[in-house]
């Protein structure tokens, strides 16, 4: 039966992309880019739209709901793929609501009397069923992924905007934006670039690397140096593993000292973050937001006896308040962290927040 | 030296051109690995008479999910698991896993057989299946691991590219330097390599041993860059190549993978096989392999050694299972609840539903799942499994209390003690340390792995005077307490040492009083299998052979030339000189009726079994007794035999006769020796025998007459 067939082949290819979600960033990041996290997603999530057993937009969203509960509960550090997940309700919602004639207008802004009456109400108007939902659905998640193909380059190309000649910036760790928009603007400008290593992982001599291969001048610092160097620092840019829905960062180790460090020296610190990277996550959900990794890193497993008498800890991500962060670069401009809350609302719907 | 059995009619140089001919050159084939879901000891007993080894809970997943998500990680499609001991509930349990779903990456084929005793067992069932046809992972169901082994993998393809089939297989180490809490003193081992090629010279197993020595041969092996490291922990994970499978299956005597890997680099010359090795700087690789390590394991798990797999990954994805990390190592399942006061101080992990009391302090601990804990409990390195029930005021230290245990008001369990399935405990006592007590009677324990070294013969001699009692001691499990005290480590009793030293290994930095206790010990369990000190037994082990090949010979009708073949490949396995080689076997035969019948039969009961023996065996005889200088030989192990047992003298004239009229002894060898000067009294004695003298004078008379023929 071809039908039994397409469902086992769309269960296997979820299976393996659980897989390997939970062994991803056995290292200090993701082995694969954020970017490319996302990508995967949506497309699999398309596939579930395209190959699941749905009659109407109600049990899509349920499917969509329940496999994206899973591959949130796979790598909870990973908050893109929740992100898409919920990019992806949005969508189907949107289209279910032109479908049925309303504008999203109308969605979108519900009276206050509204929203507190209404309650759950609003998902039985998901059951009618519309022959077109599958296509016109599958059409926007296509949109989706063809915004996600164009995130990086969409930001790189303000980058000119951000950077002017002879400036000295600073950066921590290895994020592909801000690799990518560093590069972008060293084909038009001269600029020096410092690289806090970002110990234990020392993810900055890679990011060093890179970018001295496109001739940009660079420096490599022990993340001790960052307050010392800061004076003569005249832009701070960093990427980010997740913008929080405060408009706070969750980034790798060190970026806290580094935007108070900033914050101290009133250097204006630029996040490099795509679309995607903007979750409805508070900072306050203490057991999602940590990730530890092996403390090899911190203690080499071969130090022998002293392992036995300490704990070895190696975390990877700091919080960076939203108060020391000056401005967002995303794929569609720049905005203020006090903007965010508005950006999450046009990206996800608000029933949604909680897969 | 490792023994090389040559079954009758085949030549080792058959066996090794068979190895080569099986090789099939494939572009990608899919990596299978072989999995040994059975420990084939007993170190984990009376914890494993309920449960196999590989389904034990290490923080709270079973040690075979463990084994499994690093095979399927690594990238392994195809996973054989062998299981023993308990292969239903293995079984079941695989069925259930998310490993036999329908979507699983690994595919896993469960074999079970009651017949596999050793991994050399398991691994001639893989060559006589011909289940791998490349090459192969070979781990142990015990093994957490998060080694990345691509590398080592690709390292050793090319090594055999390279040279056709050289190298048959690579093992992994971890680098840990000594006084690492994750090196087993149990797996110590010394390795001598090529530093350049990463060609294992020598291995041997340390173990307390205070000197070593290392073949000469190995220096000379032409390469510049030569170590000897003591800083690897053998993670148990090896890549084998198809022939190592068909190499256990021409070598019958491998056991374990100790016996093949020294018996590999003894014949490295004779059959050109080389392994190699590899060794990982990051990862994680360690066997649980006893309760030492079981705790040393479970603590690195907690402490994220083996990330990415660690408690709140649900890895194994059980339904409803699902673990939340807060700082200090403390994991939570769902439904747990916790007592005002209570504290968990750092690397716990606490499983679904259970309740835990006001004022406790848990550090360091494991918790399983619907476990029920009083007020003002303490908990130090405990391993508490499911569904256990602990009391108020409880302390435990270092102690693995296994499912359905109930512990009661105000007992304190000292370091290393063993709660095993469904035991009660107290009220109000105290357990010393090492304690060990399971709901099995240390009586009731079946023969039938009779061949492991926890059930030497002076032991079951010495339970047998202990009457079965079935009562429960009440100054050893409390008042209301049930269950049975194994044995204790008390310093009193070194042998009962042994049993906490198995289940829980040997201690790190053992005070230096107690070294030479433990080497004692250890040198006591491993005979046989310890390759050091053989020499000091090989007659005896050659006469036990000999006397098993006689007994094979008679149940299995083997005829007497392929008898003689196997009694000379013996001789040169054990080094044992033609002489010797005579007066064991007429040792033997002599002493055979006793084997067969016991020692206590009458001498006409012991000639009747004899001769017809004599007779059968005659050919034998024939071929070692040829020189006059043989037959004296013959005779005297013939009275060496008859003075250790007085009571049958009067069969040593019927034993000569047969002889003589078999043809193996002539007249003249028997008077010489009777007319030898005797030593003893007691063979004085033996040749005034009444009997004896008669037929010497029946010979004398014979021979006269002959004479008088002529």
């Amino acid at each position: 039966m071809p039908g039994a067939d397409k469902e086992t082949d769309l269960s296997e290819r979820i299976e393996s992309f659980l897989s390997e979600l939970k062994r991803c960033g056995s290292g200090a990041g993701s082995l694969r880019g954020s970017a490319e996290t996302a990508r995967e997603t949506t497309a699999l999530l398309r596939r579930i739209t395209a190959q699941a057993r749905w009659g109407n937009a109600g049990d899509l969203m349920e499917i969509i709901r329940k496999e994206g509960r899973r591959m949130t509960a796979a790598q909870p550090s990973e908050t893109t793929v929740g992100n898409m997940v919920r990019r992806v309700l949005k969508i189907i919602r949107e289209e279910y609501a032109r479908s049925r004639g309303s504008t999203e207008e109308a969605d979108q802004q519900e009276s206050l009397h509204k929203l507190l009456t209404s309650g759950g109400s609003s998902e039985d108007n998901f059951r009618q069923h519309f022959a077109h939902l599958k296509a016109n659905v599958i059409e926007a998640i296509n949109e989706l992924l063809t915004e996600l193909e164009g995130t990086t380059d969409n930001i790189s190309m303000q980058a000119l905007e951000h950077i002017h000649s002879n400036e000295v910036i600073m950066t921590i760790g290895r994020s592909r934006t801000v690799e990518a928009f560093l590069k972008d603007a060293a084909r038009k400008r001269k600029f020096h670039v410092m690289v806090a290593e970002c110990a234990p992982f020392c993810q900055g001599h890679e990011m060093a690397t890179s970018l001295s291969k496109e001739d940009i001048e660079t420096t490599v610092i022990p993340d001790a140096a960052i307050f010392a160097v800061m004076s003569r620092v005249n832009k701070v840019i960093i990427g980010t593993q997740t913008v929080l829905a405060n408009g706070g960062l969750r980034a790798v180790n060190g970026t806290h000292t580094l935007a108070l460090a900033a914050k101290h020296h009133s250097t204006p610190l630029i996040v490099c973050a795509p679309m995607f990277k903007l979750s409805p996550q508070f900072p306050n959900e203490e057991d999602t937001f940590h990730k530890f990794v092996s403390p090899h890193e911190v203690l080499p497993f071969t130090e022998g006896e002293i392992l036995s008498k300490v704990n070895a800890h190696g975390p990877v991500f700091d919080y960076v308040p939203p108060e020391l962060i000056t401005l967002f670069i995303s794929n569609i401009g720049g905005n203020a962290p006090s903007y965010i809350y508005r950006l999450m609302s046009e990206l996800y719907h608000p029933e949604d927040h909680e897969l | 030296v490792t023994r090389l059995r040559v079954k009758p009619g085949e030549s080792i140089l058959e066996t090794s051109k068979r190895t080569n001919s099986r090789q099939l050159p494939e572009e990608q084939p899919l990596l299978q690995a072989v999995l040994v879901a059975d420990s084939f000891n007993r170190r984990f007993f009376p914890i494993t008479k309920d449960q196999p080894r590989a389904l034990l809970p290490l923080a709270n997943v079973s040690m075979i999910d463990y084994t499994l998500e690093f095979l399927t990680s690594t990238g392994v499609q195809e996973t054989f698991v062998f299981c023993c001991w308990m292969a239903s509930k293995i079984k079941e349990h695989l069925r259930k896993s998310k490993w036999c779903r329908p979507t699983s990456p690994n595919v896993v084929h469960v074999i079970t057989s009651d017949l596999y005793r050793s991994l050399g067992d398991v691994l001639r069932d893989v060559d006589a299946k011909a289940l791998v046809r490349s090459d192969f992972l070979l781990v142990y169901g015990d093994v957490v691991s998060n080694i990345d082994i691509s590398q080592a993998l690709q390292e050793h393809k090319q090594r055999r590219n390279m040279d056709k089939n050289v190298s048959v297989m690579t093992m992994i180490f971890k680098e840990s330097p000594p006084g690492h809490k994750t090196r087993c003193e149990d797996d110590d081992i010394i390795i001598a390599m090529d530093g350049k090629s990463k060609r294992i010279l020598h291995y041997q197993r340390a173990q307390a041993l205070k000197r070593l020595h290392f073949p000469m041969n190995i220096f000379h092996s032409g390469s510049d860059e030569f170590e000897i490291r003591f800083d690897l922990l053998d993670c148990h994970i090896s890549i084998c190549s198809p022939q190592v499978a068909e190499l256990f299956t021409d070598n019958f005597d491998y056991q374990t993978k100790n016996d093949f890997v020294r018996g590999l680099l003894v014949n490295e010359e004779i059959l050109g096989n080389q392994i190699h090795m590899h060794v990982t700087k990051d990862g994680y690789g360690a066997r649980v392999s006893n309760l030492l390590m079981y705790d040393t394991v479970s603590s690195d798990t907690i402490r994220r050694w083996v990330y990415p797999i660690t408690p709140e990954a649900n890895f194994a994805d059980q339904e409803g299972q699902s673990c939340t990390h807060s700082r200090h190592n403390v994991y939570r399942e769902t439904g747990v609840s916790l007592g005002h006061g209570s504290q968990m101080e750092e690397n716990v992990l606490i499983g679904r539903n259970t309740m835990i009391g006001a004022n406790c302090t848990i550090s360091n601990t494991v918790i399983g799942a619907n476990c029920v804990i009083g007020d003002n409990v303490t908990l130090d390195r405990a391993y508490i499994w499911n569904r256990v029930h602990i009391a108020d005021d409880v302390k435990v230290k270092q102690s693995v209390i296994c499912d359905n245990v109930e512990v009661k008001h105000g007992v304190v369990l000292n370091e290393q003690c063993v709660l095993a399935y469904n035991v009660v405990v107290g009220p109000d006592i105290t357990l010393p340390e090492g304690t060990v007590l399971s709901m099995h009677h240390p009586d009731e324990e079946d023969d039938e792995d009779d061949d492991e070294f926890l059930s030497d013969d002076n032991d079951v001699g010495y339970r047998k005077d202990k009457t079965k009692q079935k009562v429960f001691n009440p100054a050893e499990v409390g008042s209301e307490g049930k269950g049975y005290r194994w044995k204790t480590s008390s310093l009193e009793d070194t042998e009962e040492d042994e049993l906490a030293e198995c289940i829980w290994g040997l201690v790190l930095n053992a005070d230096p009083e107690s070294d030479s206790e433990s080497e004692v010990s250890e040198g006591s369990h491993d005979l046989g299998s310890h390759p050091a000190s053989p020499e000091l037994d090989d007659v005896k082990v050659f006469q036990n052979e000999v006397h098993g090949t006689l007994q094979r010979g008679l149940d299995e009708n083997i005829s007497c030339d392929n008898l003689v073949l196997e009694i000379n490949s013996l001789k040169y396995a054990y080094n044992i000189s033609l002489k010797e080689v005579m007066q064991i076997l007429i040792r033997v035969v002599l002493e055979f009726p006793f084997h067969q019948q016991g020692a206590q039969i009458s001498t006409a009961q012991y000639s009747s079994h004899l001769l017809p023996l004599l007779k059968k065996w005659a050919p034998v005889f024939k071929n070692y007794v040829k020189r006059p200088q043989d037959q004296l030989d013959c005779l005297a192990s013939m009275e060496e035999v008859f003075l250790e047992r007085e009571t049958h003298w009067a069969a040593l004239v019927k034993v000569l006769m047969s002889m003589y009229q078999l043809e193996i002894l002539e007249e003249e060898g028997i008077m010489h020796w009777f007319n030898q000067g005797s030593t003893t009294d007691k063979s004085q004695q033996l040749r005034r025998n009444q009997g004896l003298l008669k037929f010497i004078q029946w010979l004398q008379e014979a021979e006269e007459s002959s004479e008088g023929d002529e």
